[in-house]
């Protein structure tokens, strides 16, 4: 409107009245212009602000698509604070547990009194729950007033009924503990884990790093352990303990060709979950504490389980080629102005299956003299008598080996004592891989306690020949079939062994103590075929009733073999066969009737 | 306002790239909305596992062999089988259908329940002789005739006919 206005009056006109005009007009377009470019720059300041938002949100959307790729799988891979440990079959015997505990907080309710109800009623109520408590011990801690844990790794079930007692005052917090659901079960193989998170005394401990470093807690550490076998294994030993009144107990079961242990067992036992005072001992003498494995540990001087060794060494080495030569067996042996007896006469003479199945020290101690102590000594040192014993576990007992003379020469009592199992100790561990080699065809292996998958058995190192094995496993089931250890005879499984009663040597009166004694039964089966090996041990077994007052290994120790091969054998995919059995017609005709140790 | 072919171009191709991010946005907000899905059922996984894995132990705990056998001990009594109780191969079951040897002593009989009255079924609902059931269950004599559509139909609602004509 303004430019057309002025169009007519030409341009120079124009230009006067604007020169006169402009100096208000100029200023208010340029305010204007000022004012909207201003405007222009604010609105475009806000568009770039919320471009530069929305840019950033985009930014963050892409990356968190992108970046999820990252962390995902973080909450999945939420790995244990420490892997499991499994047996063979993967049934998990050790776990990382979120368990509950059960806390004290007597300033739940604040001020005033700490229970809803008295101590002594929640006690009970407590008891109800935990049959295993103290009651008194119960009592004292809920009226003390001090908080405190009043039970550790107790079960969800547990804590939801200790909710419905609606005790404020009675808490339980969630903590990663470690949990054996088994309880007391395989304690001594598995060991327990500190406060501080480390693996003790077991293969908690052996497989400490491996259990807690992040690359690998993710799987499993599997044991040659099978919990059935152990559980039976368990449950008799300790039926034979009870039964005899023995101190302790020691059972191992052994793969015979693999040297994998199936199953090992001490009594008494503990359980890692709850350790008690009594289970770890401060003192000196640790061997008194339940802790103390007795089969991996404990050295024994194990007596006559030795003789089939003694005998497989003269087999082997040709000192004995005819089973059927008698050696005299009515008059002590005399060497060196030192007795040997047996435990009662068996007649004038023996032969070789007979002096096995009798048990009988003099006939043993002879063939050993004629063996000589440098092929014995061979033998044993191949057996590793002399070492502790080859097994995973950080408990292994050093045996006492004899010294011989300065050149290392052992003397003729030492090697005859020896032949029969004494003046020398080993574990009950040394022994079981001892037997396997005895029945499985001549080869030692290490024993271990991990699985071993069939392509990765140990090598392994010959003993004897196969032949020496055959015949003694000819041997050890004629024993068991007629001889010392019918009552391990589980018919159907072709069990063979030998028994074993040795008497302790009580370092007070230096002497050995007739009724202080530890009875060992070593077993394998099944004879025609032997798969594994048993051994039960029992220390200080008693003469009561329940073992029709006799403290020998027949008595106390072969029974609980007797017990064990049958539950556990079809597990283990031994049929029991009553028509099956190892053929010993060629040395049957050599055997007699008799009773031994 | 000159519609010429390189701004029509101009117009086409920002468009082309205007829709082209939308969708790209929409499509990242979805992926994003199913990635977020995910990592919800992804931390249910877990929740779940560690329920399993709490159930499971205490499964275990309870169901552990030490407990086992406590209850055996006192409610069942159950011990191992024995060698005769297992049949290991088709061999061993074979021989149970071999002729007697001359010495072997002569095999159990039974007791034989030959010309004895068999007592009549009692319906444990009813607590009347089933002799009316029984005898349309069973033939009277020979085998059984082969079961077609319709005798099933008619047998399922014979019952209520039945029981109705006892009310």
């Amino acid at each position: 409107m303004l430019a057309s206005a002025h169009a007519p009056a030409g341009p120079r006109f124009a230009g006067h009245v604007n020169t006169v005009i402009s100096a208000g007009r100029v200023e208010l377009v340029d305010v204007r212009q000022r004012a909207l470019g201003e405007a222009r720059l604010r609105a475009l300041w806000i568009l770039g602000l919320f471009a530069a938002i929305a840019l950033v949100a985009l930014a963050r959307l892409v990356h968190l698509g992108i970046g999820e790729q990252l962390r995902r799988g973080d909450a999945i891979a939420s790995a244990p604070r420490r892997g499991d440990i499994v047996d063979r079959n993967g049934v998990p015997l050790a776990r990382a547990f979120p368990a509950y505990s059960l806390w004290f907080n007597p300033k739940a309710m604040g001020e005033g009194s700490a229970l809803v109800k008295t101590p002594a009623e929640v006690a009970a109520a407590l008891l109800r729950i935990f049959p295993d408590e103290n009651y008194d011990r119960l009592v004292a801690r809920l009226a003390s007033g001090k908080p405190g844990y009043l039970r550790r790794r107790i079960l969800p079930e547990d804590a939801n009924r200790i909710h419905a007692l609606g005790e404020p005052a009675l808490e339980f917090p969630r903590e990663a503990e470690r949990y054996y659901p088994q309880g007391s079960m395989a304690a001594h193989v598995l060991g327990y884990v500190d406060s501080f998170g480390h693996g003790q005394v077991g293969m908690e401990a052996v497989f400490d790093k491996q259990l807690s470093e992040r690359a690998t807690r993710g799987t499993p550490a599997v044991l040659a352990i099978d919990a059935r076998v152990q559980g039976a294994l368990e449950d008799e030993l300790f039926t034979g303990m009870k039964r005899s009144e023995a101190k302790g107990a020691a059972g191992i079961i052994m793969d015979a060709d693999t040297g994998e242990v199936l199953a090992l067992a001490s009594l008494p036992s503990f359980n890692p979950n709850a350790l008690r005072p009594g289970d770890i001992s401060q003192k000196a003498d640790h061997s008194q504490a339940n802790i103390f494995n007795r089969a991996t540990n404990q050295t024994y001087e194990l007596g006559s389980v030795f003789k089939p060794i003694t005998m497989a060494a003269a087999i082997d080495s040709g000192v004995v080629t005819d089973l059927s030569k008698r050696y005299q067996s009515n008059r002590p042996l005399t060497i060196d102005g030192r007795q040997i007896h047996d435990s009662h006469s068996f007649g004038a003479t023996l032969n070789i299956p007979e002096a096995l199945i009798h048990s009988s020290n003099v006939v043993t101690g002879q063939v050993a003299d004629q063996l000589g102590a440098a092929r014995l000594k061979a033998t044993m040192q191949a057996l590793a008598f002399n070492e502790r014993p080859y097994i995973e576990l950080p408990a292994r007992g050093r045996p006492q080996w004899p010294r011989g003379d300065k050149n290392g020469v052992w003397s003729r009592v030492t090697t005859i004592t020896a032949s029969y199992g004494h003046g020398f100790s080993i574990t009950p561990l040394h022994l079981a891989t001892a037997y396997a080699a005895l029945v499985n065809g001549g080869m030692w292996r290490p024993a271990t306690l991990q699985k071993v998958a069939p392509d990765h058995v140990a090598q392994g190192r010959r003993i004897w020949q196969a032949s020496t094995s055959a015949r003694m496993r000819q041997l050890l089931r004629s024993i068991v079939e007629v001889g010392t250890g019918r009552s391990a005879n589980a018919p159907g499984f072709r069990v063979g062994g030998k028994t074993g009663t040795a008497e302790q040597w009580d370092g007070n009166t230096h002497s050995y103590r007739k009724d202080l004694n530890v009875t060992t039964f070593a077993a394998a089966f099944p004879m025609d075929h032997p798969r594994y090996v048993v051994i039960v041990t029992l220390d200080s077994p008693k003469a009561v009733s329940a073992t029709s007052f006799q403290r020998t290994a027949a008595w106390n120790a072969a029974p609980v073999v007797g017990k064990v091969i049958p539950r556990i054998g079809p597990l283990l995919g031994v049929m029991p066969d009553a028509a099956r059995d190892i053929d010993i017609t060629d040395i049957a005709p050599l055997i007699g009737d008799g009773e031994g140790e | 306002m000159n519609l010429t072919r390189d701004r029509l171009n101009t117009i086409g191709w920002g468009m082309a790239l205007t829709i082209c991010a939308a969708l790209t946005l929409g499509l990242t907000f979805r992926v994003n909305a199913v990635k977020s899905e995910v990592r919800l059922a992804e931390r249910r996984i877990v929740a779940l596992k560690q329920e399993k894995l709490f159930l499971e132990t205490e499964f275990e705990t309870r169901a552990n062999q030490q407990q086992l056998k406590a209850f055996n001990d006192v409610d069942f009594g159950y011990e191992a089988p024995t060698a005769a109780q297992y049949l290991e191969s088709e061999r061993q079951l074979a021989a149970y259908g071999k002729a007697r040897s001359p010495d072997a002593p002569s095999p159990i009989r039974v007791a034989s329940a030959q010309g004895l009255e068999v007592p009549q079924m009692v319906s444990p609902l009813t607590g009347q002789f089933m002799s009316d059931a029984v005898a349309a269950e069973v033939p009277a004599q020979g085998a059984r005739k082969p079961l077609k559509a319709g005798d099933l139909r008619d047998r399922l609602s014979a019952v209520p006919a039945r029981k109705a004509a006892a009310d």
